[in-house]
């Protein structure tokens, strides 16, 4: 029945209805008038801008979702697992689901053992989607799952652990809630750890946000793993005996590095103090300071090898080139600079002046060099720039050119002042003379495998010859003699195998009143064993050590000769009887 | 007793019942389709198999409603109004509380709506009402007898309004309302000049009453409308129901995704997918042709119902019959309104179609005495068991 014969109709009927005709009509016509608008509207919609809407729909069907990667797992050197991952469920809430947050919060908190009071401003907050805690244990996650909560929901979620608690914390380093890369390794290699492509999976979701199966899931994606230089075992070994030194002498802080001098590949590095890595936010700051290559410090007695090396190497001197050092002093820039030892106030050999660590005796040295061909020199030995390692926040230290000398400057620098350097700096330069006069680059990362094994990255050894071979072998037999009967670090020395070395010995800066302190000392020993085929370079530098007599050879060599022993018994290098 | 007249088989409004059937029928099925889950391996919720069960009930509640001459309906308006205001109170007293609004009561295992009922009761109650009225103002009609007999009728009204916005339904109250000032012009008792004078005062007084209106309206209610003003406000947020519903029914397109192939009501991001927002289910699925094809179903609806008013043959007949045939055009257009961003957003189902066991058997009955008045037409004043 159409419209207009219901108008006719309603006209042409016989009875007396005209009022009720004429009321039918405008009711017809109200009638009309809706389906007209509504018609209209239909066609703007459903024709007009049909497309527009097709697509949001479909774009709100597709949920964009950040896939777990599961994060690549380090290893050390021989395998041994430094970082893994494990499965967790995070728990959030659509708090708009939630119908009593007060009884939600008081269950959810008897497993999570939290205070309600923490939880339920979760579920209060004012949103469609708010985490309750994240990364919690499968067996938890399923207590809360079994009370089948309104408005709870669960994201499997991977967490970092760290088997090794603070073991090589300061390499490692650590992720944050989202899995990333925050300090150490971690962050340096984020992007091969958690591997860069196909972080987004594109699935079919519905208005809640849930995911709908059916095959548009796929599996995790897994990132890079991660083979380091590193050797848990000695790590192990430098970090026990890092720990002991630093209580027995009460030190600020400490530090320990071994390399391999050949290739640059870091065994073990150690700070104190440190932290756990599967708790990071409970630690200071400061303690998370990787200050191997963070810190520098004025060296004091380990920069002498600089000297010694450019005389050398210059033509100027050789080993066995005698020195008057007979005055005791010597008056640089109208300031006298001493040696403290008696014994030491006699004509020295070049050599002597290094074994027995005489400051007057390489201040006449560095002067024969001067000023121009000592700052060649501490730079040809990497001081001032960056080691390139990889791991992050490293600095390059400061080494003044000589314009900005003063008079006493070439005195100073010749004895390790006004140089300031980090450990790996200092441990670099003597793997010089431990490796024949190569300068190379130190690294953590050894290899970076795909997921299935193949290999990504492989670090390659850089080095750069700086020095003859001629120059190291004399370097080396002073080095040798520094732990020999008459050198400053007999207690460096260790059973079967000849250790070569330095100590140092030098005046911190204090704060307070921007002077050398004649408390504050930092006593180091930086050296390698065995001295003629070296296996490992080792430096140790311990700040602020207590004690009447807190010189190199006595608070830091007997430390590295505990490490090196160790070290090489762990290692299995044979014990060879060079100079029986 | 009863006799089921052959007069009453050939008179018999085929047009209407076959509508309202068709329209359950589709209703049933949207709502199938609508409430299935989005993974197969979740259970599909029981709604269609309820609503079936309902459709079975107001059927047979439709033909007992058409064996009694309708003229037994005004006999007894008043009780039957009495027992739709005694339900409503009852509901406000010992009703059951789902979803924020006490609306539903509970006999054994059946729980159904008191206001739904209470629609149809309200159309007979006012219709018989205002028939008593009109004989006393047959000779005047002035703004001034109006005022004196509207003292009775506000009792008639405001009672029943005043206890369904308490539940909260405002959408019923709403209808109640408009309803009621729908039949007082239709039956002539507003003449034109008061309703001239209603609507220039209404629209004066638009800013004063509009002010008191916002305060006493709550949140979500203020929102709906800011919402329907500007509907691209927060598309996620308070904008999220008409936004949806616009999205479901323009992805439809021309000849729509096809039947269970709808997506946005499974996938939930339409609200109140199965009940107030059922249309767009249905847009979506079967595109703008089967959305022409329903409304054209319920155009017919109307207009079958107009021309019931018309042809009724007494002045009760007419005003039930004009009474119900607003009822569905108020629900029909508010909710198609709404859902196609016309007009704010109000809990009003669209009939036979959205998911609801009482509305529908409601419904029926309703339809049952829009075919009893044309189904009794032609017959004389005093109905066949009476002459004999």
């Amino acid at each position: 029945m159409t419209i207009t014969e219901l108008i006719k109709k309603v006209f042409t009927d016989e009875k007396k209805r005209s009022e009720m005709k004429a009321r039918a009509i405008i009711l017809v016509t109200v009638i009309s008038f809706a389906f007209f608008a509504v018609i209209l509207r239909l066609v703007d919609i459903m024709l007009l801008n049909h497309e527009r809407f097709a697509a949001k729909a479909t774009l709100q069907q597709i949920g964009r979702e950040v896939v777990p990667v599961k994060r690549g797992i380090i290893f050390d050197r021989t395998g041994r697992k430094l970082a893994i991952n494990i499965h967790t469920k995070s728990i959030y809430s659509n708090p708009s689901e939630v119908s009593s947050p007060e009884d939600t919060a008081v269950a959810l908190s008897r497993i999570l053992q939290q205070k309600p009071d923490t939880t339920i401003t979760m579920l209060n907050a004012d949103s469609r989607f708010s985490w309750v805690y994240r990364q919690l244990g499968i067996e938890y996650a399923q207590m809360i799952k079994d009370l089948n909560i309104a408005g709870i929901g669960f994201i499997p979620e991977m967490m970092r652990y760290y088997p090794g608690g603070s073991l090589a914390s300061h390499i490692i380093g650590f992720v944050g809630i989202d899995n990333q890369g925050l300090e150490g390794i971690e962050l340096r290699y984020d992007r091969y750890l958690a591997t860069g492509k196909e972080k987004w999976l594109y699935m079919d979701r519905d208005a809640r946000g849930n995911i709908l199966s059916g095959g548009y899931r796929k599996g995790e994606i897994q990132g890079n793993n991660l083979v380091l230089t590193i050797s848990e075992g000695l790590q192990h070994i430098v970090e026990t005996n890092l720990d002991a030194a630093v209580s027995e002498w009460e030190a600020a802080s400490a530090t320990a590095i071994m390399m391999n001098p050949h290739t640059g590949e870091i065994l073990a590095m150690a700070n104190r103090p440190t932290f756990d890595l599967n708790n990071p936010s409970g630690t200071e700051t400061g303690h998370k300071r990787n200050r191997a290559i963070t810190d520098i410090y004025e060296q004091g007695s380990t920069f002498k090898i600089v000297v010694a090396a450019a005389a050398i190497e210059e033509g100027i001197m050789d080993q066995h080139t005698e020195i008057d050092c007979s005055a005791g002093y010597i008056k640089v820039g109208g300031r006298k600079m001493r040696d403290a030892h008696r014994h030491l106030h006699r004509v020295l050999t070049l050599k002597e002046v290094m074994q027995k660590s005489s400051n007057v005796g390489t201040i006449k040295v560095a002067l024969e060099l001067g000023e121009e061909r000592l700052y060649e020199y501490t730079r040809r030995f990497g001081f001032g720039s960056k080691t390139g390692i990889d791991l992050v926040g490293e600095v390059s230290g400061w080494v003044r050119p000589p314009e900005y000398w003063s008079r006493l400057s070439i005195g100073s620098v010749a004895i390790g002042y006004e140089v300031a350097a980090t450990p790996m700096q200092v441990l670099r330069a003597y793997a010089v003379v431990a490796n024949g006069g190569y300068l190379v680059r130190p690294h953590v990362v050894s290899e970076i495998l795909s997921p299935c094994g193949k290999v990504i990255y492989e670090a390659n050894v850089e080095k750069q010859r700086i020095i003859s071979e001629k120059t190291v072998t004399s370097l080396r037999e002073m080095l040798e003699a520094v732990t020999e009967e008459g050198g400053t670090a007999i207690s460096a020395s260790i059973d079967g195998n000849q250790v070569a070395g330095k100590t140092g010995t030098a005046q911190m800066v204090d704060p307070a009143t921007g002077r050398h302190s004649s408390e504050k000392l930092v006593s180091s020993f930086v050296g390698f064993a065995p001295a003629y085929n070296p296996a490992v370079a080792v430096i140790v530098v311990i700040h602020e050590p207590q004690g009447a007599e807190v010189y190199g050879g006595i608070v830091a060599a007997p430390v590295f000769r505990e490490i090196v022993n160790a070290s090489l018994t762990y290692l299995g290098v044979p014990m060879d009887n060079f100079r029986e | 007793m009863l006799k089921i007249d052959e007069k009453l088989i050939k008179n018999f409004d085929w047009l209407t019942l076959a509508i309202v059937i068709i329209l359950s029928v589709v209703g049933i099925m949207t709502i199938y389709s609508a409430t299935r889950p989005p993974i197969d391996i979740l259970v599909h919720s029981e709604f269609y198999l309820k609503q079936v069960l309902w459709l079975a009930i107001g059927i047979i509640a439709l033909f007992i409603v058409v064996l009694f001459d309708y003229r037994l309906l005004q006999r007894y308006s008043y009780l039957i109004f009495g027992l739709g205001l005694v339900l409503l109170v009852s509901v406000s007293l010992a009703g059951d509380e789902r979803m924020g609004a006490q609306r539903w009561l509970s006999i054994g295992p059946i729980s159904f709506q008191p206001s739904e009922l209470l629609r149809v009761f309200f159309i007979i109650g006012v219709s018989s009402y205002l028939i008593h009225i009109s004989q006393y103002l047959k000779e005047k009609i002035s703004i001034k007898s109006v005022l004196i007999f509207a003292i009775l009728p506000a009792i008639f009204v405001i009672l029943p309004v005043a206890l369904l916005i308490k539940q909260p339904d405002l959408g019923t109250a709403i209808l109640l309302a408009s309803l009621f000032v729908i039949l007082l012009v239709f039956k002539g008792i507003i003449s034109k000049k008061a309703i001239a004078f209603t609507l220039i005062v209404g629209f004066i007084s638009i800013p004063f009453l509009g002010h008191i209106l916002w305060e006493g309206l709550r949140d979500h209610q203020r929102n709906r409308l800011i919402v329907f003003l500007n509907p691209a406000i927060d598309p996620t947020g308070i904008g999220w129901q008409v936004n949806q519903s616009k999205i479901a029914i323009g992805s439809g397109g021309f000849s729509g995704k096809g039947f269970l192939e709808g997506t946005q009501g499974p996938l939930r991001f339409l609200p109140e997918r199965h009940t107030d927002f059922i249309f767009p289910v249905f847009a979506e699925e079967w595109g703008f042709i089967g959305s022409i094809v329903l409304l054209s179903l319920f155009l017919v609806l109307f207009l079958r119902g107009l021309d019931t008013a018309v042809k009724a043959r007494d002045n009760f007949g007419r005003l039930v019959a004009f009474g119900i045939t607003a009822m569905f055009f108020i629900y029909f257009c508010v909710n198609i309104g709404m859902t196609v961003g016309l007009m704010p957003v109000v809990g009003i189902p669209l009939p036979f179609i959205s998911y609801g066991g009482t509305a529908l058997l409601s419904n029926f009955i309703a339809a049952g005495i829009l075919i009893n008045i044309r189904a009794r037409r032609f017959e004389f004043f005093y109905p066949p068991q009476n002459r004999t």
